[in-house]
């Protein structure tokens, strides 16, 4: 028989490991898909932005153009699965007024274009476990301009 | 006496399978997701590269002489990497990253896709195999050289 001290010793020693376990896992887990989503959605929205300012012409059509170009884009997330949703594309003429719907008086003097995808919520399966939230949002934004920088290589 | 310490033995096991199990699969994902991360980047600075460089397309040669800069932008952060250049990725070759030109009814490249294909990494216990993403698509804003060559 054991003293009744020991007795029990491997289970709290099991729990309180199980509970530091479940943390790392949870930082190696589910923060691994938090950074890739970040990854993914930042290079979405440069690809967007991009997409979106090629066609500004200061016309009404170019905007609708802009709009579908960022909406025909096939980039992914959640480690390539997921289409970004609630997709938002704003328009200026100096990059600090941004307007979703521009008034046709402004389309001409459109020089920017900016893409926000505020809509990745990445599900949290471990941190959840040792008090983490249920899900992490992880937003991202470009801005590009129509003066498109090229390379000549 | 010995009964308990045979107790101890047992447990210990138990405790050390579970928790060596554990271990060893936080070690995979952790490591496979890094490398998917990497990958991620890699992508999207092959893609933004392609989008803004000159489309020379004089010949197929060109073509693909650019394709290749694209590639090993891709896999050695540099178009132009030296013989001796080591990937940004352990074990990425050009091989493995696909580009594909989606050109508009004028025959003008529109959009350039970049795709891992056929890639596995080696995780120490298992091998996670990538093929097809990551995938990353940009617009075309770039100069379109149809009659110029590569340098």
């Amino acid at each position: 028989m054991r003293r009744p001290t020991e007795k029990g010793f491997v289970l709290i020693a099991m729990s309180a490991a199980m509970f530091l376990l479940l943390a790392v896992i949870g930082m190696v887990f589910d923060l691994g898909r938090v950074y890739i989503t970040r990854n993914e959605a930042q290079v979405f929205t440069d690809a967007a932005s991009m997409a979106a300012a090629q066609q500004l012409d200061g016309t009404p059509a170019g905007l609708a153009r802009a709009r579908a170009a960022v909406a025909a884009l096939p980039n992914h997330w959640n480690l390539g699965t997921k289409d970004f949703e609630g997709v938002v594309v704003e328009f200026s003429a100096d990059n600090e007024h941004w307007k979703p719907e521009p008034a046709a008086d402004e389309l001409p003097s459109l020089r920017y274009a900016r893409v926000t995808a505020p809509g990745n919520h990445v599900e949290i399966m471990f941190l959840r476990a040792v008090g983490g939230p249920e899900t992490l949002t992880v937003p991202a934004r470009a801005v590009a301009s129509t003066g498109l920088v090229r390379l000549t290589q | 006496m010995n009964s308990q310490k045979g107790h101890a033995m047992i447990e210990l096991a138990i405790s050390a399978t579970v928790m060596v199990t554990f271990l060893a699969g936080t070690f995979q994902f952790g490591y496979t997701f890094y490398i998917y991360n990497q990958l991620v980047s890699a992508v999207g600075n092959g893609a933004r590269y392609a989008a803004q460089r000159t489309y020379r397309g004089a010949t197929d040669r060109d073509i693909e002489r650019g394709n290749q800069a694209i590639r090993n932008l891709v896999v050695y952060g540099d178009a132009q990497p030296a013989a001796d250049a080591a990937p940004v990725i352990a074990n990425l070759k050009p091989e493995h990253v696909e580009v594909r030109w989606v050109l508009n009814g004028d025959g003008i490249p529109a959009t350039v896709d970049v795709t891992i294909r056929g890639f596995a990494v080696d995780a120490a216990i298992q091998t996670f195999a990538f093929d097809g993403r990551p995938s990353v698509e940009f617009p075309y804003v770039g100069r379109y050289a149809p009659a110029e060559s590569e340098p």
